[in-house]
C-alpha cells in the first residue's frame, strides 16, 4: 500500500479506537492544552518522545530541530518559549539530544553546504570551544557522543539566558532547565545537568560522561 | 457471495456436478442405512432423510458443497427419544418441531456460535472423523459387518468399541471375496486419484463408480467360476423392497399431532434441535474449510435450511438431518462445484431406491468400505499432522486433543474438549506480561498492560507484595478500560496496607475513569503522562 492511504487508515483507526477506550478524549481536547513540560528536542525521526515518555495528548510541548540547538536568533523557538513559559505557565523546559545524532556527526566533518551545513555552524561553535575534550577521545562515535553530551550543556546555558527565562527566574518562578540525552541502544534517557534560578551558570561544568 | 449464488445458475457446473452427485449418492446409500439400524428407526427412515437432506436443505442452504442427511452422531439421542416416547409418530413429531426450532435459532442468529471454534479444532475434527472411518470401514472391508456402516461413536451397538472390532475381525471368519474387492479398490482409488487426468472427458470418471461397479461384477463373477469367494448377501446393501409401488407410501409414516401436549416430546426436540444444529455448524464450517474455493457459508442460512430439512424429515417419517462431513468430503474429493451436486444425489437415491432396489442390493459393502477407506485417508493423511506440527504447539495441541479426545468419546465431547484447550491457550497467552513492575531509586510503577481480569490476580498479587518497604508506588491502570472487581480488591487491600509497610501508594487510573472511582487511593497530580 502507498505511504499516505496507509497513513490515513491509521489515523481513522486511531481516531476510532481513541473514541472507543474513552468517549470524552476528543471533547476534553477541546477545553484546551495545559502542558507540564516544554521539549527541546532533535528532529531525527526515531526520537519522539511523546512516544517514548509514554506522554498523553497535552502533556508536552514540543519543539524539535536538527540538533536540538537554542539560538537567540531563532525566532521559531524563542515564539515557543515566550509561549509556553509565560502564556501556558509550564515549569520545566527539557533540551533532549540523542545518541548517535546526525547532525552532531556532520559537524564533526566538512560541512554540507546550503542550508544544513549554515544551521550546523552553530554547532562547530560549541565543539570550537571543548575541542580538546572532544578531541582526546579516539574512537568516532565516542567524539560524537560526547559531543552530544556537551552540545546539551551549552545549549541549556543558551536557554537559561534568553529573557524569557531570566524574567521568569527574577519574577521568583519555579522554573527549572533539565539537560538529558536519550539512547537509541536502550531507549532509556539519561539526565546530564539541571539548571534553575540558584544555578551561577559561569560555574557550570561539563556534564558527566552517559552515552558510553 | 451470496448475491454471486442468486445470478448464476443451478446448473452452470453440471459436468463437475454430475459425476459427483453420483458417487455421493453411492456412499450415502449404506449410511443412510446404517444410521437408521443403529438410530433404532426403520431402515426406510434413513432414506427418506437422505432424500430430504439433499432435496430440502440442498434447495435452501448456501453452502455449495455440504451434504445433509441423517447423522451418525445424532444414533444416540434418536435410538434414546424412539425409546423414551415409545411411539415412533410421536419421535416424528419431535423431528417436525425439533425443525420449528432451529428456525427460530436461525432468526436470532444462532450460526454466529460456529465461528467461536477454531480451526485447529475442526481439522482436529475432520482427522479424527478421517481416522475413525478407516477403522469402522476396516471391518465391512473384510466382511465383518457386525456394527452398522453409520455408527462412528467409540462405544458400539454390539458391545464391542472401535478398536475391538478391529480385532474381532481378523478372528472371526475373513469373507475372502469381500476382502479381495475391498484391496483391488482401495489400489484403483489411490492410483486413479494420482493418474486422473486434468482434462478431457476421462477426467469426469469416478473412482467410487468404477470401484461399485467392480464390487458388483467381481460378485458376479464369483458365483459362477468361484463359489467359494461368494460375498454373503448380509454383506451386501440392504435396501427394503416393496412389491409395489403403494408399498413404498406405506413405508412412509406420519407425526402424531396428538402427542403434541407430552412434555417429553418439547425435551426430545429440544435436544435433537441444539444437537442437530451443532453438528449442522461445524459439519458446514469444516466443508468451508476443505473447499478448494475456500467460500464461507452463511451459518443462519444454514440453520434455517437444516430447520426446514427437519420439518420435512420428521413429517415424511424420517430421522432428524444434520449437515454431514463423510459425505460432503466425499462430495468435495469428487469435485462437486455447487449445490446441484446435493440436489441430485438426493434425486439419485430417490431414483434408484423406487426403481432398482435389487440392483442396490447387489453392491458389496466391502465396495463402499474401501470408498469411505479413501475418503478416510483424505482426511486424516500424515501430512496433514506435519502441517499442524509445524504451526507450532498452539495450534497442534488442540488439534491432537481434539482427534484422541474425538476418537475416544464422540464429536460433540470432543469438540468440547479441544475448544477448551484451545481456550486455556488464550488465557494462558494473555495472562504472560500483564503487568510490569519498573524500579527507579525510591520509586516503584506496576502497570496493567492491557485489561485486568480474575486470571491476572496471582500476577497482580505478587507484583505488589514485591514491592520493597518505604517505596513511593504508582499503579498505572491507564491502558486499561476494564479492571474487575477481583483485581480492584487486591489493589484496595494493598493501598489500605501500604501504612504500614511505609509505602506511598498513588493511581493512575484508566481514561474513563471508571476504574479510580472505585479504588482507595490518590490520583497522581503529574499531567504530562
Amino acid at each position: 500500500m502507498q505511504e499516505i492511504p496507509q497513513l490515513l487508515l491509521h489515523n481513522r483507526a486511531w481516531a476510532a479506537e481513541q473514541l472507543e477506550e474513552d468517549p470524552e478524549f476528543f471533547r476534553r481536547t477541546l477545553d484546551g492544552q495545559k502542558p507540564a513540560f516544554l521539549w527541546i528536542g532533535c528532529s531525527d525521526s526515531r526520537v519522539q518522545p511523546d512516544h517514548f515518555t509514554q506522554a498523553a495528548p497535552g502533556g508536552l510541548f514540543v519543539h524539535r530541530n536538527i540538533a536540538n540547538l537554542v539560538r537567540h536568533d531563532d525566532a521559531n523557538l524563542m515564539a515557543v518559549l515566550d509561549f509556553a513559559v509565560m502564556t501556558l505557565g509550564v515549569e520545566d523546559i527539557v533540551i533532549c539530544g540523542h545518541y548517535g545524532c546526525g547532525g552532531i556527526a556532520a559537524s564533526l566533518g566538512k560541512l554540507p553546504s546550503g542550508p544544513v551545513g549554515h544551521w550546523l555552524e552553530h554547532v562547530v561553535d560549541v565543539l570550537d570551544a571543548h575541542r580538546e575534550a572532544v578531541e582526546s577521545l579516539h574512537e568516532p562515535d565516542a567524539r560524537v557522543n560526547r559531543l552530544v553530551e556537551i552540545n546539551v550543556r551549552d545549549q541549556l546555558l543558551h536557554l537559561a539566558q534568553t529573557s524569557t527565562v531570566q524574567a521568569a527566574f527574577a519574577a521568583g518562578r519555579p522554573l527549572k532547565l533539565h539537560g538529558w540525552v536519550y539512547d537509541l541502544r536502550d531507549g532509556l534517557i539519561k539526565p546530564l545537568l539541571d539548571i534553575d534560578s540558584t544555578t551561577v551558570l559561569e560555574e557550570v561544568g561539563a556534564p558527566e560522561r552517559v552515552l558510553v | 457471495m451470496a448475491t454471486s449464488l442468486n445470478n448464476e445458475s443451478l446448473f452452470i457446473n453440471w459436468r463437475a456436478d454430475l459425476p459427483s452427485s453420483i458417487v455421493v449418492s453411492l456412499v450415502a446409500l449404506p449410511l443412510c442405512l446404517g444410521v437408521a439400524l443403529a438410530s433404532g428407526a426403520p431402515l426406510f427412515a434413513g432414506l427418506v432423510s437422505g432424500i430430504v437432506g439433499g432435496i430440502v436443505v440442498g434447495a435452501l442452504s448456501r453452502s455449495r458443497l455440504s451434504v445433509s442427511g441423517p447423522a451418525a452422531g445424532l444414533t444416540a439421542i434418536v435410538l434414546a427419544a424412539i425409546e423414551g416416547l415409545s411411539s415412533y409418530e410421536a419421535f416424528l413429531l419431535a423431528v417436525c418441531l425439533a425443525g420449528v426450532m432451529q428456525i427460530g435459532f436461525s432468526f436470532l442468529r444462532a450460526g454466529i456460535l460456529a465461528e467461536f471454534v477454531p480451526s485447529s479444532v475442526i481439522t482436529g475434527m475432520l482427522a479424527a472423523i478421517g481416522l475413525i472411518l478407516i477403522l469402522k470401514q476396516m471391518p465391512h472391508a473384510i466382511g465383518y459387518d457386525g456394527d452398522p456402516v453409520g455408527d462412528f461413536a467409540f462405544g458400539q451397538k454390539d458391545g464391542g468399541n472401535t478398536f475391538s472390532s478391529v480385532v474381532a475381525m481378523l478372528r472371526d471368519d475373513i469373507q475372502w471375496g469381500a476382502l479381495l474387492v475391498a484391496l483391488v479398490s482401495l489400489m484403483f482409488l489411490f492410483w486413479w486419484d494420482k493418474v486422473r487426468p486434468k482434462e478431457g472427458p476421462w477426467r469426469f470418471l469416478p473412482g467410487p463408480l468404477v470401484v461399485v461397479v467392480f464390487g458388483v461384477a467381481a460378485n458376479a463373477w464369483f458365483q459362477h467360476f468361484m463359489p467359494a469367494l461368494v460375498i454373503a448377501p448380509t454383506h451386501l446393501v440392504a435396501v427394503p423392497v416393496p412389491a409395489t409401488m403403494a408399498g413404498y407410501v406405506d413405508l412412509l409414516q406420519m407425526p402424531d399431532i396428538g402427542a403434541i401436549g407430552r412434555g417429553e416430546v418439547w425435551i426430545a426436540a429440544a435436544t435433537i434441535a441444539i444437537v442437530a444444529s451443532l453438528e449442522s455448524l461445524l459439519s458446514v464450517k469444516a466443508v468451508d474449510e476443505i473447499d478448494p474455493q475456500r467460500r464461507v457459508t452463511d451459518k443462519n442460512r444454514e440453520l434455517l435450511a437444516q430447520g426446514c430439512g427437519n420439518l420435512v424429515a420428521g413429517f415424511l417419517g424420517g430421522i432428524p438431518v444434520t449437515s454431514v462431513i463423510v459425505r460432503s468430503s466425499a462430495n468435495v474429493d469428487a469435485g462437486a462445484k455447487s449445490q446441484l451436486s446435493t440436489i441430485l444425489h438426493a434425486v439419485w437415491l430417490l431414483v434408484s431406491v423406487l426403481m432398482i432396489p435389487w440392483i442396490l442390493n447387489l453392491i458389496p459393502l466391502s465396495a463402499l468400505a474401501a470408498v469411505l477407506i479413501a475418503t478416510g485417508w483424505k482426511l486424516a493423511k500424515p501430512s496433514l499432522f506435519a502441517e499442524r506440527w509445524g504451526q507450532g504447539l498452539t495450534q497442534f495441541i488442540p488439534f491432537v486433543a481434539t482427534v484422541v479426545a474425538i476418537l475416544f468419546t464422540d464429536l460433540l465431547i470432543g469438540i468440547a474438549i479441544g475448544i477448551a484447550i484451545g481456550l486455556s491457550f488464550v488465557v494462558w497467552r494473555n495472562i504472560q506480561n500483564a503487568v510490569t513492575v519498573i524500579h527507579h531509586g525510591e520509586d516503584v510503577m506496576v502497570r496493567a498492560r492491557r485489561n485486568l481480569y480474575f486470571v491476572h490476580k496471582a500476577q497482580l498479587q505478587e507484583a505488589l507484595a514485591a514491592i520493597p518497604d518505604g517505596k513511593t508506588v504508582l499503579i498505572d491502570l491507564s491502558a486499561t478500560n476494564y479492571v474487575d472487581l477481583d483485581n480492584i480488591d487486591i489493589i484496595n487491600a494493598f493501598a489500605k496496607a501500604a501504612p504500614y509497610r511505609s509505602l506511598r501508594v498513588v493511581l493512575k487510573g484508566d481514561a474513563r475513569g471508571e476504574t479510580s472511582k472505585r479504588i482507595r487511593a490518590p490520583l497522581t497530580r503529574a499531567r504530562a503522562t
